[in-house]
């Protein structure tokens, strides 16, 4: 773990795949980088006072270089536009890091499932893995092999299951489940509904689960008024398309917890009984879960366990 | 009161503007272009701050600075910008002079840049979602966004930003000799109970929340 801050230099920047590019960052003074474990991410701060996390999708046992891999998103906030229009090899960078927040070894066997651009958090340690003789499992899944990137750097003699979309190939959680023994380590990076799909397919009493998201693509929601209906009180509220569920529920007496009030801490998490959750959190609710503080309701009712 | 030692200044025809000016190069007429190319677009990407200038109807003018993260404004496309509208006091003397004339003139600074970049063209507001997607910061969306139609994009020499150091250190020295708003706002009020103090305590605390 390194906290400290330090200045890297922008080596190269290649196309990876499309709307998606690799930046080289090595030291401005030629010195050895901190050291990292595959799993690993840094925080770069870009020169428009923007800080975004990458994870380091490059050979863990070179000294003088990280590598990352960055999507153009559509609907950038300035992040990966400023990476993919802005950025230019020679640029001085601050970077904090590396962390990780994924286990520092991965059992032998254990399946890697990546979705898009989610293959930068799991690259490094599904090859750490083949390279030791684990002989770990990739499942990487992606809209078509022209927008997945790093197709070209799995080796031939792995086991890997590559499913594009628009080749209408998919990949089938349950059936792996099914055939996979108990114990068996999964560690997956991807968007949030995909992380979703994995954590309902592999429980976590069966499967050792390591998830990871990213902040789901932005999105723009348009907020619709609903009912909320509380099972143990048996209280209903209007949700008004201009207060959220948590207000709608505070304003009826019935506060929640409350922490970020974003969608990112967790800490007004409620089951839902019935109807069906807009998820809007960045952490990917579980399944049967939902945050108040953001989410709302795409059916007309939606049953809390208040 | 301030009174004027000299008689009021009798203003000059538009001819005379010209003969005592002269004409402009070619080059600063020719300077002139309809759309942002990449450099103009770098520009913007790194400015933290502009003026807008709009003009109502009935003849009032008014201009009004935005800040925020540089590269705040964003370039839909090389012929329209977006201008997320933060949290203000609410005034909108922009919204309510672009509701009765869409004319806009902007004028671009990046911290430490002798030029500056002006922009005009025509605005209108919008709630378009994913418009106001891009435009978030500090995790908020700005309720409404200024949506420019660019008509004209140029340089402006660097001479006033030079002559008035703008960015050299020393100069922040002036605002010691500036009153504070506190002040500026009692004096205005007349009232025992609207000390400097308090407004500048309380403007402290709301500046605390920019987003």
């Amino acid at each position: 773990m390194n906290t400290d801050s330090e200045l890297l230099i922008v080596d190269d920047m290649s196309p990876a795949a499309e709307n998606i590019c690799t930046v080289t960052l090595r030291s401005a003074s030629q010195r050895r980088l901190p050291s990292w474990r595959p799993g690993a991410h840094i925080d770069l701060e870009l020169p428009n006072w923007i800080t975004r996390q990458y994870s380091l999708c490059g050979d863990p046992n070179d000294q003088h270089s990280y590598r990352i891999g960055v999507r153009l998103e559509e609907l950038s906030r300035g992040g990966s536009e400023y990476i993919h229009r802005l950025l230019r090899p020679g640029t001085l960078l601050k970077v904090r890091g590396p962390r990780s927040t994924f286990p520092d070894r991965t059992p032998a066997g254990t399946v890697f499932i990546a979705g898009g651009i989610g293959i930068t958090a799991v690259l490094a340690m599904f090859l750490r893995d083949h390279a030791q003789g684990l002989r770990p499992m990739l499942l990487y899944a992606g809209r078509s092999r022209a927008a997945m990137p790093f197709l070209d750097e799995l080796p031939e003699d792995a086991e890997v299951v590559i499913a594009a979309k628009d080749e209408d190939q998919r990949l089938d959680f349950a059936d792996l489940a099914a055939r996979l023994p108990a114990g068996t380590a999964i560690a997956v990076c991807g968007p949030s509904r995909m992380v979703s799909a994995v954590e309902e397919a592999f429980p976590e009493e069966k499967f050792q689960v390591h998830a990871e998201r990213f902040r789901a693509e932005p999105r723009a929601f348009v907020n619709t008024e609903f009912l909320t209906a509380c099972a143990r009180s048996g209280m209903e509220v209007t949700v008004g398309e201009h207060e959220s569920l948590m207000g709608a529920l505070a304003r009826a007496d019935r506060p929640l917890a409350a922490g970020c009030r974003e969608g990112v801490c967790g800490s007004c998490e409620v089951r839902v009984l019935s109807g069906e959750p807009e998820h809007r959190d960045l952490i990917g609710a579980p399944p049967g879960k939902m945050y108040p503080c953001v989410s709302r309701s795409s059916s007309e009712r939606l049953v809390l366990d208040l | 009161m301030l009174q004027n030692t000299i008689a009021r200044p009798a203003p000059l025809t538009h001819a005379r503007v010209r003969e005592l000016i002269g004409e402009p190069d070619q080059s600063a007429i020719d300077k002139v272009q309809d759309r942002i190319d990449p450099h103009i677009y770098r520009f913007i990407a790194h400015s933290p701050f502009l003026a807008i200038a709009t003009a109502h109807a009935d003849g009032t003018a008014d201009s009004s600075p935005r800040g925020d993260y540089p590269g705040f404004v964003k370039v839909l496309d090389d012929q329209t910008l977006a201008i997320p509208d933060r949290i203000g006091n609410n005034r909108i003397d922009t919204f309510e002079n672009l509701a009765s004339d869409p004319r806009i003139g902007l004028l671009f600074l990046v911290p430490g840049h002798r030029e500056t970049l002006r922009v005009n063209g025509r605005a209108y507001l919008t709630e378009d979602p994913n418009v106001l997607t891009r435009l978030e910061a500090e995790g908020k969306a700005p309720r409404l966004a200024i949506i420019v139609e660019v008509e004209e994009v140029f340089i402006h020499c660097g001479r006033a930003v030079l002559r008035s150091r703008l960015w050299d250190q020393d100069s922040t020295a002036l605002a010691e000799h500036v009153p504070s708003i506190g002040e500026i706002v009692a004096a205005q009020y007349h009232r025992e109970d609207v000390t400097a103090e308090a407004v500048d305590e309380g403007i402290e605390s709301a500046y605390k929340n920019l987003y």
